[in-house]
């Protein structure tokens, strides 16, 4: 099954903060979403979130949650 | 008027006879009456050309150490005996020196009569103007030659035919008086050891080893032909054209090192004609050197090949139509804003490239900003170094390399990682490889047995042959083992680090160590740990990179790692030091800094920052998008999807240079415009509606920043081929799109580039032209620029040691794609081959081949020169093989230089989790002897993976 852009990227993101307690890895996966997607990839992926999309890390689906929580970015994309 | 008595010509640089002594203290001397105060350690010879006075010479060059055997030279020393040479002695606080002298001029009279007596009388080189054997007979006045002269080229003593195998030079060695300013260059400047003298006495002769120059170990670097103090060693093209009138000092449009050449020109206007291209000694980067590209391969600029006139067509089916520049540029702006009001302010952007100015990427960008209203503006860099700008702007606050090159010369220790700097960086190979003759070590960590793991005078302490695809396991293990062992700096990771409780708990965890990680890096423990020590016992350890770090799923990452590496044990802030990348094209630190990525106004400031955001909406009196725009891979992905519809090129060739070219070509083909701005008709060309006409190097005025932030003058040596200048053209579309953007000359751009942007507030053409280069940060007009950065103080207060998991690629070997493809540059092609296959460089490298281990070949029953099928999961393609003990088993290895053949058709959509630069470096394939046979199977080679499932 050939999987969406946003899912391949959104999961790579997901793999490398696997190792970081779930909510702080998924409040960092939404950070660096924001600082460097295009809306139209996060509204994509907020869709394949909506769809149930069972390829997405479940990391990924928290963070997309988050998205919307981040109206302002003071500090673009910082690491933890 | 006999040719002695016609006046010159030409009026090359000053050549000091010696090189420049850097020294604390100076003496005072006086040389024919004229007093010069010179550094301790300075030559006489260097010191009376400094004061004006010239001193015959032959053996002697500025660029090479004092040889002593030319004894052309001479002078007098008030107080002491003999006449010693000039080059051979050093200057001392109160000598006086006299150079014109009855006894030395009688002596030099003598040893040129011994030099005409073995040189010919037709020597062509002496009457073009262009060998100084003539030229100093007059000099020194030998009006007669008492042993006799050879007539001609045929009676000379040593002379052997003509060698005209380099496509760029001869050598006759019937002109060559054998002073070894050859040899000496191509073993102490270009670090080869490729010439040698051989025979004695009237016999003897310079030598490419035995053989000629095409077939001996000469690299083409140019280095002996700058050095030749005679006709014998020639540019080709003198002979074509004579010899130059003028000369512009500009810089190289090749790779990262960004050399400083002086462009030697004769005729004017459209007339002019470059006679060649020759290094500048105050060139900061290239300090002289050059390499076969640079020097030699500038022919594509006037290439039949070029197309000066704008073009468009309906359908990518149709002919090409020529129009007026205003007709292209009111389609293109007609299009774009068809596009944006059917889909979308974001359906449309541009891409910048790192072939062009500073100053035409800035406006590029601001185009796309202002113009277009979003920010769907990215370049070339996101394919190489996007995870260099990421890397080091999270550990060390900028997105940039931490030194100068001339850092090297400090290092004690080097460790060169996923670079393969003699074929890629030359010229600054030639620099490294001269530290590493003085006695510095190095480590290679690299997959291949690259030429520096051991050529001549230069042997690697460790190669390290990692695995593709486990870089941060390998950075992590060499790391852990410093931290585990105590070697790391603790004064200077409490002192300029941060989060470093963290970070060395993280590291010093046994999953972390060269036994655990030995099952992804292939590399055996014993050794990672000794590399380790001698990294963290070095005085001066330096880390050197390129692709083979960054273009990984990890590329990112392992930058960071990297940077930890060098905070751990202190190597940052000082010379010798440092975190080192080594760019591919000649502006992508540039067009990086100059707001080509999609999140990053100019000056890496992220578009969500609403001060910087209004700097730039009060300047361009438009309101600007806050959000990020698409990156190259996204608006692919969004022009399948129909939400990304046209596209503005500026001197890039995705459909070559991209992964998995059938999805690039696939998404070209679903946008109702795309604009191609090159000075080819390109493989992306194919899928292009407007062609705009580029100019080449040879036509700008502007800048390019080299891979150590070097700030250096692009200079026009014609007037633009196509009618207009590159940031014309961009403006004018802006224009006609409804945005009013305007200057009346390059440097205005610059202008507005320094009033925006802090680091760059100092820089100015004016400024440029006065002091030559400035490495950035320039914050104002009193700086000079920056060639070590974080001294004291990182740029974002504290170094960050960020914890890199190794998280190994999704990519990997299979029953069915068992090797692993890795890819990369050859020394005489360059990135998509667009420049140097339009040159004589083919006589290199004509077709890319496929590196495949004898191991790896003989299970499939592939020798060298067989066509193979190299295929992956994605595509195929067809290659010819060359089986090589560089390679190790279970890895092949090619280059992407030539379309026909399109390594990018195997790899794959895989990229950097941060960054999206494509993962270049790991692509699983298969490789079979190819059923079809002869050059007809690579010129159909590429079919898409659904013929091959």
């Amino acid at each position: 099954m050939k999987i969406a852009a946003e899912a391949r990227m959104g999961n790579d993101i997901a793999r490398q903060f696997a190792h970081l307690p779930p909510a702080q890895a998924a409040e960092v996966i939404a950070r660096h979403i924001e600082t460097f997607w295009d809306p139209r990839m996060r509204r994509e992926l907020e869709a394949l979130v909506a769809e149930g999309d069972d390829s997405l890390d479940p990391l990924l689906v928290d963070a997309a949650g988050r998205l919307a929580a981040h109206a302002s970015r003071s500090e673009p994309d910082a690491l933890p | 008027m006999s040719l002695l008595e016609q006046p010159s010509i030409w009026d090359p640089e000053v050549d000091f006879g010696t090189p420049a002594v850097v020294a604390d203290a100076s003496v005072s001397v006086t040389i024919d009456g004229r007093q010069v105060d010179v550094p301790v350690g300075t030559s006489v010879l260097r010191a009376a050309t400094e004061a004006g006075v010239t001193i015959p010479k032959l053996c002697a060059t500025d660029s090479l150490k004092a040889f002593g055997s030319c004894r052309m030279c001479l002078v007098e020393v008030d107080g002491a005996k003999g006449v010693p040479a000039s080059c051979t002695t050093p200057c001392a606080d109160g000598m006086v020196v006299s150079t014109q002298t009855e006894t030395v001029r009688e002596l030099r009279r003598n040893v040129m009569e011994l030099y005409l007596s073995d040189h010919p009388e037709d020597c062509d080189g002496c009457a073009r103007g262009n060998c100084e054997i003539q030229a100093l007979a007059a000099t020194v006045g030998s009006a007669e030659v008492r042993y006799g002269r050879p007539e001609s080229r045929e009676q000379v003593a040593h002379a052997h035919p003509v060698d005209e195998s380099n496509p760029y030079f001869s050598f006759d060695s019937s002109s060559c008086i054998v002073c070894s300013r050859c040899v000496r260059a191509c073993s102490d400047i270009q670090g080869t050891f490729a010439l040698t003298v051989e025979g004695r006495g009237f016999d003897s002769r310079i030598s490419a080893g035995g053989s000629d120059f095409l077939s001996s170990e000469c690299v083409s670097c140019g280095a002996c032909v700058q050095a030749c103090p005679t006709s014998a060693l020639q540019e080709r093209s003198i002979v074509q054209l004579g010899m130059p009138t003028r000369s512009v000092e500009t810089t190289c449009a090749y790779c990262g090192v960004g050399c400083s050449f002086r462009a030697e020109v004769s005729g004017e206007g459209q007339d002019a004609q470059v006679v060649r291209m020759t290094p500048s000694k105050n060139g900061g980067a290239n300090e002289g050197h050059s390499c076969v590209k640079g020097r030699f391969a500038y022919g594509y600029a006037s290439h039949q090949d070029r197309q000066l006139s704008p073009m468009v067509r309906d359908s990518i089916d149709d002919e090409w139509r020529p129009v007026s520049w205003d007709d292209a540029i009111a389609t293109v702006a007609a299009g774009f804003k068809a596009i944006q009001a059917e889909h979308g302010v974001g359906a449309i952007g541009g891409i910048s490239s790192s072939r062009c100015t500073n100053e035409e990427v800035y406006v590029v960008q601001k185009m796309v900003r202002a113009a277009f209203g979003n920010n769907n503006i990215d370049t070339c860099a996101r394919v190489c170094h996007s995870p260099t700008g990421y890397g080091l702007k999270q550990t060390f606050g900028t997105s940039a390399g931490t030194q100068d090159f001339r850092s090297v010369e400090q290092a004690d220790v080097i460790l060169l990682i996923g670079a393969n700097p003699t074929d890629a960086h030359p010229v600054f190979a030639s620099r490294m490889k001269r530290r590493l003759r003085e006695g510095a070590r190095l480590i290679v960590a690299d997959p291949r047995r690259i030429a520096l793991v051991r050529s001549p005078h230069v042997e690697a302490s460790y190669h390290l042959p990692i695995l593709p695809g486990s870089n941060v396991a390998f950075v992590n293990a060499m790391t852990h083992v410093i931290v585990s062992e105590g070697l790391h700096d603790e004064e200077f990771v409490r002192e300029r680090c941060e989060d470093a409780d963290d970070y060395l708990a993280f590291i010093a965890d046994p999953s972390n160590s060269p036994e655990a990680m030995a099952g992804a890096t292939g590399v055996d423990p014993d050794q990672l740990r000794e590399a380790a020590r001698l990294f963290a016992h070095a005085g001066n350890a330096a880390i050197y990179y390129g692709l083979g770090v960054t273009e990984h799923s990890q590329g990112s990452t392992m930058v960071m790692g990297m940077a930890n590496l060098a905070m751990v044990t202190g190597n940052i802030g000082r010379s010798g030091v440092g975190v080192n990348p080594l760019r591919g094209q000649n502006n992508v630190q540039g067009s990086c800094d100059m707001g080509s990525f999609p999140h990053e106004f100019p000056g890496y400031r992220h578009v969500s920052e609403a001060g910087v955001r209004g700097i730039y909406e009060q300047l361009w009196g438009k309101t600007l998008d806050a959000e990020p725009g698409l990156r190259i891979p996204n608006m692919f992905d969004s022009a399948l999807a129909g939400t990304f519809r046209g596209l503005y090129i500026q001197g890039e060739d995705i459909a070559q240079s991209d992964p998995n070219t059938q999805h690039v070509e696939a998404a070209l083909r679903a946008m109702d415009l795309v604009v191609v701005q090159d000075l080819f008709l390109n493989e992306t060309a194919r899928f292009a509606h407007v062609f705009l006409p580029g100019t080449s190097f040879l036509e700008k005025d502007g800048t390019f920043t080299n891979a150590e932030r070097r700030i250096n003058r692009v200079r026009p040596v014609f007037d633009s081929k196509v009618g207009m200048d590159e940031w014309e053209i961009t403006c004018a579309i802006g224009r006609a799109m409804g945005y009013d953007m305007s200057y009346a000359a390059a440097s205005e751009i610059m202008d507005e580039i320094a009033a925006t942007t802090p680091t760059f507030a100092g820089v100015s053409f004016a400024r440029l032209d006065e002091v030559g280069s400035m490495q950035w940060p320039v914050f104002d007009n009193d700086s000079v620029g920056t060639p070590i950065m974080h001294i004291g103080e990182f740029v974002r207060g504290k170094g960050r040691l960020i914890e890199t998991v190794f998280v190994p690629t999704t990519e990997r070997s299979t029953r069915k794609f068992p090797l692993i493809l890795t890819t990369g540059r050859i020394l005489s092609q360059y990135n998509v081959g667009a420049q140097t296959r339009r040159t004589a460089n083919n006589t290199w490298h004509p077709e890319d081949v496929l590196e495949i281990h004898p191991a790896d070949a003989e299970v499939r029953g592939i020798s060298t020169g067989d066509l193979v099928d190299l295929s992956s999961r994605v595509g195929s393609t067809t290659l010819r093989a060359q089986v090589s003990e560089r390679m190790p088993a279970g890895v092949v290895y090619t280059t992407f230089h030539h379309p026909v053949t399109g390594a990018n058709v195997v790899t794959t959509e895989n990229s950097d989790w941060a960054t999206n630069c494509p993962e270049y470096k790991v692509t699983a394939v298969q490789v079979g002897v190819a059923n079809a046979r002869g050059d007809e199977a690579v010129a159909e080679a590429r079919e898409p993976a659904e013929t091959h499932a």
